[in-house]
Protein backbone atom coordinates (compact mmCIF):
# COMPACT_ATOMS: atom_id res chain seq x y z
CA UNK A 1 0.00 0.00 0.00
CA UNK A 2 2.81 2.38 0.81
CA UNK A 3 4.34 1.92 -2.65
CA UNK A 4 0.91 2.49 -4.18
CA UNK A 5 0.51 5.78 -2.31
CA UNK A 6 3.97 6.90 -3.43
CA UNK A 7 3.04 6.09 -7.02
CA UNK A 8 -0.38 7.77 -6.78
CA UNK A 9 1.24 10.78 -5.19
CA UNK A 10 3.74 11.05 -8.06
CA UNK A 11 0.96 10.77 -10.64
CA UNK A 12 -1.14 13.42 -8.87
CA UNK A 13 1.86 15.74 -8.72
CA UNK A 14 2.43 15.24 -12.44
CA UNK A 15 -1.27 15.90 -13.15
CA UNK A 16 -1.22 19.12 -11.11
CA UNK A 17 1.95 20.29 -12.87
CA UNK A 18 0.49 19.48 -16.30
CA UNK A 19 -2.80 21.23 -15.54
CA UNK A 20 -0.97 24.33 -14.30
CA UNK A 21 1.29 24.43 -17.35
CA UNK A 22 -1.61 24.05 -19.81
CA UNK A 23 -3.68 26.68 -17.98
CA UNK A 24 -0.90 29.27 -18.03
CA UNK A 25 0.01 28.40 -21.64
CA UNK A 26 -3.51 28.62 -23.06
CA UNK A 27 -4.40 31.83 -21.26
CA UNK A 28 -1.11 33.47 -22.22
CA UNK A 29 -1.41 32.38 -25.85
CA UNK A 30 -4.99 33.60 -26.11
CA UNK A 31 -3.89 36.96 -24.70
CA UNK A 32 -0.91 37.29 -27.03
CA UNK A 33 -2.50 35.99 -30.26
CA UNK A 34 -6.29 35.86 -29.93
CA UNK A 35 -6.56 34.94 -33.63
CA UNK A 36 -4.83 31.50 -33.36
CA UNK A 37 -6.53 30.95 -30.03
CA UNK A 38 -6.48 27.30 -29.01
CA UNK A 39 -2.84 26.21 -28.80
CA UNK A 40 -3.01 22.62 -27.56
CA UNK A 41 -6.43 22.05 -26.03
CA UNK A 42 -9.67 22.58 -28.02
CA UNK A 43 -11.14 24.73 -25.24
CA UNK A 44 -13.55 26.81 -27.42
CA UNK A 45 -15.35 23.55 -28.25
CA UNK A 46 -15.47 22.64 -24.59
CA UNK A 47 -16.96 26.03 -23.83
CA UNK A 48 -19.71 25.54 -26.40
CA UNK A 49 -20.53 22.07 -25.09
CA UNK A 50 -20.57 23.18 -21.47
CA UNK A 51 -22.84 26.12 -22.32
CA UNK A 52 -25.52 23.70 -23.59
CA UNK A 53 -25.19 20.96 -20.94
CA UNK A 54 -27.25 21.45 -17.77
CA UNK A 55 -26.17 20.56 -14.22
CA UNK A 56 -28.87 17.89 -14.07
CA UNK A 57 -27.81 16.18 -17.33
CA UNK A 58 -26.69 12.58 -17.07
CA UNK A 59 -23.14 13.29 -18.33
CA UNK A 60 -22.50 15.77 -15.54
CA UNK A 61 -23.98 13.44 -12.94
CA UNK A 62 -21.90 10.47 -14.13
CA UNK A 63 -18.73 12.59 -14.19
CA UNK A 64 -19.45 13.86 -10.68
CA UNK A 65 -20.03 10.33 -9.43
CA UNK A 66 -16.76 9.15 -11.01
CA UNK A 67 -14.83 12.03 -9.41
CA UNK A 68 -16.39 11.21 -6.05
CA UNK A 69 -15.48 7.53 -6.36
CA UNK A 70 -11.92 8.42 -7.37
CA UNK A 71 -11.74 10.61 -4.25
CA UNK A 72 -12.87 7.71 -2.07
CA UNK A 73 -10.26 5.43 -3.66
CA UNK A 74 -7.52 7.98 -2.89
CA UNK A 75 -8.76 8.35 0.69
CA UNK A 76 -8.78 4.59 1.24
CA UNK A 77 -5.30 4.18 -0.26
CA UNK A 78 -3.93 7.00 1.91
CA UNK A 79 -5.63 5.64 5.03
CA UNK A 80 -4.33 2.09 4.52
CA UNK A 81 -0.73 3.21 4.03
CA UNK A 82 -0.02 3.66 7.71
CA UNK A 83 2.78 1.87 9.50
CA UNK A 84 1.85 -1.14 11.58
CA UNK A 85 5.13 -1.61 13.39
CA UNK A 86 5.23 -3.36 16.73
CA UNK A 87 7.38 -1.33 19.12
CA UNK A 88 9.80 -2.70 21.67
CA UNK A 89 10.93 -0.85 24.75
CA UNK A 90 13.90 1.38 23.94
CA UNK A 91 17.05 -0.35 25.20
CA UNK A 92 19.05 2.90 25.33
CA UNK A 93 18.74 6.57 24.57
CA UNK A 94 18.33 7.30 20.87
CA UNK A 95 17.86 3.65 20.02
CA UNK A 96 14.43 2.62 18.77
CA UNK A 97 13.58 -1.02 18.23
CA UNK A 98 10.62 -2.25 16.21
CA UNK A 99 9.49 -5.38 14.46
CA UNK A 100 6.81 -6.22 11.94
CA UNK A 101 3.45 -7.75 12.90
CA UNK A 102 4.28 -10.60 10.54
CA UNK A 103 7.42 -11.29 12.51
CA UNK A 104 5.51 -11.38 15.79
CA UNK A 105 2.94 -13.72 14.26
CA UNK A 106 5.76 -15.98 13.03
CA UNK A 107 7.28 -16.26 16.50
CA UNK A 108 3.91 -17.03 18.11
CA UNK A 109 3.09 -19.50 15.34
CA UNK A 110 6.36 -21.38 15.76
CA UNK A 111 5.77 -21.51 19.49
CA UNK A 112 2.20 -22.80 19.17
CA UNK A 113 3.07 -25.39 16.55
CA UNK A 114 5.82 -26.73 18.78
CA UNK A 115 3.16 -27.65 21.33
CA UNK A 116 2.54 -31.40 21.56
CA UNK A 117 -1.18 -31.52 20.89
CA UNK A 118 -1.37 -28.91 18.16
CA UNK A 119 -1.58 -30.23 14.61
CA UNK A 120 -1.82 -26.88 12.83
CA UNK A 121 -2.08 -23.23 13.77
CA UNK A 122 -2.62 -19.87 12.16
CA UNK A 123 -1.74 -16.61 13.84
CA UNK A 124 -2.51 -13.01 13.02
CA UNK A 125 -0.83 -10.28 15.00
CA UNK A 126 -0.82 -6.53 15.38
CA UNK A 127 0.63 -4.28 18.06
CA UNK A 128 -2.70 -4.48 19.91
CA UNK A 129 -3.92 -7.99 19.41
CA UNK A 130 -2.64 -11.47 18.75
CA UNK A 131 -5.13 -14.04 17.48
CA UNK A 132 -4.24 -17.70 17.55
CA UNK A 133 -6.31 -20.34 15.83
CA UNK A 134 -5.04 -23.81 16.61
CA UNK A 135 -6.22 -27.16 15.29
CA UNK A 136 -5.88 -30.16 17.51
CA UNK A 137 -6.78 -33.70 16.60
CA UNK A 138 -6.56 -35.21 20.05
CA UNK A 139 -7.40 -32.60 22.66
CA UNK A 140 -10.61 -30.69 23.17
CA UNK A 141 -10.76 -26.92 23.36
CA UNK A 142 -11.49 -26.99 27.08
CA UNK A 143 -8.24 -28.77 27.85
CA UNK A 144 -5.92 -27.16 25.32
CA UNK A 145 -7.04 -23.53 25.37
CA UNK A 146 -5.86 -22.64 28.90
CA UNK A 147 -2.50 -24.30 28.22
CA UNK A 148 -2.00 -22.36 25.01
CA UNK A 149 -3.17 -19.09 26.57
CA UNK A 150 -0.71 -19.56 29.36
CA UNK A 151 2.27 -20.50 27.26
CA UNK A 152 1.74 -17.82 24.59
CA UNK A 153 1.21 -15.20 27.32
CA UNK A 154 4.53 -16.23 28.83
CA UNK A 155 6.20 -16.03 25.42
CA UNK A 156 4.80 -12.54 24.82
CA UNK A 157 5.68 -11.53 28.35
CA UNK A 158 9.29 -12.46 27.67
CA UNK A 159 9.41 -10.14 24.68
CA UNK A 160 10.11 -6.58 25.87
CA UNK A 161 7.16 -5.04 24.02
CA UNK A 162 6.04 -1.53 24.94
CA UNK A 163 2.46 -2.70 25.17
CA UNK A 164 1.36 -6.23 25.69
CA UNK A 165 -1.10 -7.23 22.99
CA UNK A 166 -4.40 -8.79 23.92
CA UNK A 167 -4.39 -12.48 23.31
CA UNK A 168 -7.20 -14.58 21.93
CA UNK A 169 -6.93 -18.31 21.38
CA UNK A 170 -9.41 -20.48 19.54
CA UNK A 171 -8.96 -24.23 19.36
CA UNK A 172 -10.59 -26.19 16.62
CA UNK A 173 -10.86 -29.84 17.54
CA UNK A 174 -12.90 -32.74 16.14
CA UNK A 175 -13.46 -33.91 19.71
CA UNK A 176 -15.70 -30.92 20.30
CA UNK A 177 -17.93 -31.75 17.35
CA UNK A 178 -19.30 -34.97 18.80
CA UNK B 1 4.92 15.59 19.82
CA UNK B 2 8.33 15.62 18.19
CA UNK B 3 9.78 12.30 17.33
CA UNK B 4 13.36 11.57 18.20
CA UNK B 5 15.88 11.14 15.41
CA UNK B 6 16.04 7.41 16.00
CA UNK B 7 12.25 7.05 15.83
CA UNK B 8 12.27 8.89 12.52
CA UNK B 9 14.90 6.52 11.19
CA UNK B 10 12.69 3.44 11.62
CA UNK B 11 11.30 3.79 8.12
CA UNK B 12 11.11 6.36 5.41
CA UNK B 13 8.55 9.06 6.13
CA UNK B 14 5.39 8.93 4.08
CA UNK B 15 3.75 11.88 5.75
CA UNK B 16 3.87 14.35 2.85
CA UNK B 17 2.84 11.85 0.19
CA UNK B 18 0.03 10.48 2.31
CA UNK B 19 -1.14 13.94 3.32
CA UNK B 20 -1.21 15.23 -0.26
CA UNK B 21 -2.97 12.11 -1.55
CA UNK B 22 -5.48 12.37 1.28
CA UNK B 23 -6.11 16.06 0.54
CA UNK B 24 -6.69 15.39 -3.15
CA UNK B 25 -9.06 12.58 -2.19
CA UNK B 26 -11.04 14.88 0.11
CA UNK B 27 -11.22 17.60 -2.55
CA UNK B 28 -12.34 15.13 -5.24
CA UNK B 29 -14.97 13.67 -2.92
CA UNK B 30 -16.31 17.14 -2.03
CA UNK B 31 -16.34 18.20 -5.68
CA UNK B 32 -18.15 15.05 -6.77
CA UNK B 33 -20.67 15.29 -3.94
CA UNK B 34 -21.25 19.02 -4.54
CA UNK B 35 -21.85 18.65 -8.27
CA UNK B 36 -24.09 15.63 -7.65
CA UNK B 37 -26.11 17.60 -5.09
CA UNK B 38 -26.42 20.48 -7.53
CA UNK B 39 -27.49 18.15 -10.33
CA UNK B 40 -30.07 16.43 -8.11
CA UNK B 41 -31.64 19.79 -7.42
CA UNK B 42 -30.82 20.07 -3.72
CA UNK B 43 -29.81 23.71 -4.18
CA UNK B 44 -33.01 24.50 -6.10
CA UNK B 45 -34.79 22.81 -8.99
CA UNK B 46 -34.16 25.68 -11.41
CA UNK B 47 -30.50 25.95 -10.56
CA UNK B 48 -30.13 22.30 -11.52
CA UNK B 49 -31.53 23.03 -14.97
CA UNK B 50 -29.10 25.86 -15.76
CA UNK B 51 -26.14 25.16 -18.05
CA UNK B 52 -22.77 24.29 -16.51
CA UNK B 53 -21.19 27.41 -18.01
CA UNK B 54 -23.83 29.69 -16.56
CA UNK B 55 -24.40 32.96 -18.50
CA UNK B 56 -24.74 34.80 -15.16
CA UNK B 57 -21.25 33.68 -14.11
CA UNK B 58 -19.82 34.49 -17.56
CA UNK B 59 -21.37 37.97 -17.42
CA UNK B 60 -19.81 38.55 -14.02
CA UNK B 61 -16.44 37.38 -15.35
CA UNK B 62 -16.76 39.64 -18.39
CA UNK B 63 -17.26 42.69 -16.16
CA UNK B 64 -13.91 42.13 -14.38
CA UNK B 65 -10.61 43.67 -15.49
CA UNK B 66 -9.50 41.34 -18.32
CA UNK B 67 -5.77 41.98 -17.86
CA UNK B 68 -5.95 41.40 -14.09
CA UNK B 69 -7.92 38.22 -14.56
CA UNK B 70 -5.47 36.86 -17.11
CA UNK B 71 -2.44 37.68 -15.01
CA UNK B 72 -4.11 36.04 -12.03
CA UNK B 73 -4.89 32.85 -13.99
CA UNK B 74 -1.37 32.68 -15.46
CA UNK B 75 0.16 33.12 -12.01
CA UNK B 76 -2.07 30.35 -10.64
CA UNK B 77 -1.02 28.13 -13.55
CA UNK B 78 2.69 28.74 -12.97
CA UNK B 79 2.32 28.15 -9.22
CA UNK B 80 0.49 24.88 -9.89
CA UNK B 81 3.25 23.85 -12.33
CA UNK B 82 6.00 24.53 -9.79
CA UNK B 83 4.14 22.87 -6.92
CA UNK B 84 3.24 19.85 -9.05
CA UNK B 85 6.84 19.36 -10.20
CA UNK B 86 8.13 19.63 -6.62
CA UNK B 87 5.51 17.09 -5.55
CA UNK B 88 6.35 14.70 -8.41
CA UNK B 89 10.10 14.83 -7.85
CA UNK B 90 9.70 14.47 -4.10
CA UNK B 91 7.51 11.40 -4.48
CA UNK B 92 9.84 9.59 -6.85
CA UNK B 93 13.15 10.57 -5.26
CA UNK B 94 14.90 7.63 -3.65
CA UNK B 95 15.68 7.82 0.02
CA UNK B 96 18.88 9.67 0.84
CA UNK B 97 21.79 7.89 2.44
CA UNK B 98 24.07 10.69 3.56
CA UNK B 99 27.79 10.41 4.16
CA UNK B 100 28.93 11.05 7.69
CA UNK B 101 31.16 14.06 8.29
CA UNK B 102 33.73 13.34 10.90
CA UNK B 103 35.69 16.52 10.85
CA UNK B 104 35.09 19.84 9.19
CA UNK B 105 37.74 22.21 10.32
CA UNK B 106 39.53 25.08 8.61
CA UNK B 107 40.79 23.67 5.32
CA UNK B 108 40.24 20.06 6.28
CA UNK B 109 37.30 17.82 5.66
CA UNK B 110 36.92 14.19 6.55
CA UNK B 111 33.83 12.32 5.54
CA UNK B 112 33.05 8.65 5.60
CA UNK B 113 30.86 7.46 2.76
CA UNK B 114 27.67 5.79 3.87
CA UNK B 115 28.65 2.57 2.11
CA UNK B 116 31.88 2.26 4.07
CA UNK B 117 30.08 2.78 7.37
CA UNK B 118 27.32 0.33 6.63
CA UNK B 119 29.55 -2.49 5.43
CA UNK B 120 31.68 -2.29 8.56
CA UNK B 121 28.68 -2.27 10.89
CA UNK B 122 26.96 -5.07 8.98
CA UNK B 123 29.98 -7.31 9.33
CA UNK B 124 30.15 -6.44 13.02
CA UNK B 125 26.45 -7.11 13.65
CA UNK B 126 26.54 -10.46 11.91
CA UNK B 127 29.02 -11.75 14.47
CA UNK B 128 26.39 -11.42 17.22
CA UNK B 129 25.06 -14.73 18.42
CA UNK B 130 21.61 -15.32 16.96
CA UNK B 131 21.85 -12.79 14.16
CA UNK B 132 21.43 -14.45 10.82
CA UNK B 133 21.74 -11.46 8.55
CA UNK B 134 22.20 -7.76 9.04
CA UNK B 135 21.57 -4.82 6.73
CA UNK B 136 22.56 -1.31 7.69
CA UNK B 137 21.71 2.03 6.11
CA UNK B 138 22.64 5.56 7.00
CA UNK B 139 19.47 7.67 6.80
CA UNK B 140 18.40 11.18 7.64
CA UNK B 141 20.28 14.28 6.51
CA UNK B 142 23.87 15.41 6.91
CA UNK B 143 23.18 17.36 10.09
CA UNK B 144 21.30 14.53 11.79
CA UNK B 145 22.47 11.22 10.40
CA UNK B 146 21.02 8.06 11.90
CA UNK B 147 21.56 4.36 11.48
CA UNK B 148 18.91 1.89 10.44
CA UNK B 149 19.82 -1.63 11.48
CA UNK B 150 17.79 -4.43 10.00
CA UNK B 151 18.50 -7.66 11.85
CA UNK B 152 17.19 -11.11 10.98
CA UNK B 153 17.23 -13.26 14.11
CA UNK B 154 17.22 -17.03 14.31
CA UNK B 155 14.39 -18.87 15.97
CA UNK B 156 14.56 -18.90 19.74
CA UNK B 157 17.08 -16.10 20.11
CA UNK B 158 17.11 -14.24 23.40
CA UNK B 159 16.19 -10.69 22.50
CA UNK B 160 17.67 -9.07 25.58
CA UNK B 161 21.02 -10.66 24.88
CA UNK B 162 20.93 -9.42 21.28
CA UNK B 163 20.08 -5.92 22.49
CA UNK B 164 22.90 -5.91 24.94
CA UNK B 165 25.31 -7.08 22.24
CA UNK B 166 24.02 -4.55 19.72
CA UNK B 167 24.35 -1.71 22.18
CA UNK B 168 27.61 -2.74 23.83
CA UNK B 169 29.54 -4.04 20.91
CA UNK B 170 28.24 -2.86 17.59
CA UNK B 171 26.97 0.60 18.40
CA UNK B 172 29.67 1.43 20.89
CA UNK B 173 32.31 0.49 18.37
CA UNK B 174 30.57 2.46 15.65
CA UNK B 175 30.39 5.49 17.93
CA UNK B 176 34.02 5.18 18.86
CA UNK B 177 35.11 4.70 15.27
CA UNK B 178 33.14 7.71 14.11
CA UNK B 179 34.09 9.76 17.14
CA UNK B 180 30.56 10.80 18.00
CA UNK B 181 28.95 10.71 21.40
CA UNK B 182 25.49 9.70 20.29
CA UNK B 183 24.48 7.84 17.19
CA UNK B 184 20.69 7.66 16.79
CA UNK B 185 19.79 4.15 15.71
CA UNK B 186 16.60 2.44 14.67
CA UNK B 187 16.72 -1.33 14.94
CA UNK B 188 14.26 -3.37 12.98
CA UNK B 189 14.07 -7.00 14.00
CA UNK B 190 12.81 -9.86 11.90
CA UNK B 191 12.08 -12.56 14.43
CA UNK B 192 12.22 -16.28 13.77
CA UNK B 193 13.65 -15.88 10.29
CA UNK B 194 14.16 -19.29 8.77
CA UNK B 195 17.67 -20.52 9.17
CA UNK B 196 18.95 -21.61 5.84
CA UNK B 197 20.17 -25.18 5.93
CA UNK B 198 23.21 -25.71 3.84
CA UNK B 199 23.14 -28.93 1.85
CA UNK B 200 26.33 -30.88 2.02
Amino acid sequence: MRVLVRLLSALLGLAVAGAGALLALEVGWQWWRPADAPLVLPWPEWRETLATVGWNSSQVRITAALIGVAGIVLLVAAALARRRDVAFADPADEVTVTTSPRSLARVVGQHVRAHDNVTAASVTASARKVRVRAVSALTSERELRPELLDSVATLLGDLPLTRQPKLSVVVDSPKDRR
Amino acid sequence: MTKSVSAKAVARSYRTERGLTFTVGVLALLLGAGVSALGLGWFGTYRAQRPVLDPIALDWLGRQQPALLRVLVIVIGVVLLGFGLWWFVRSLRPERHPDIELDRGEGTALTVTSGAVTHAIEADAETIDGVNRARVHVVGDRENPALRLHLWLREGTDLRQVWADVDDRVLTRAREALGVRTLPTAVRLELGAAQRQRVR
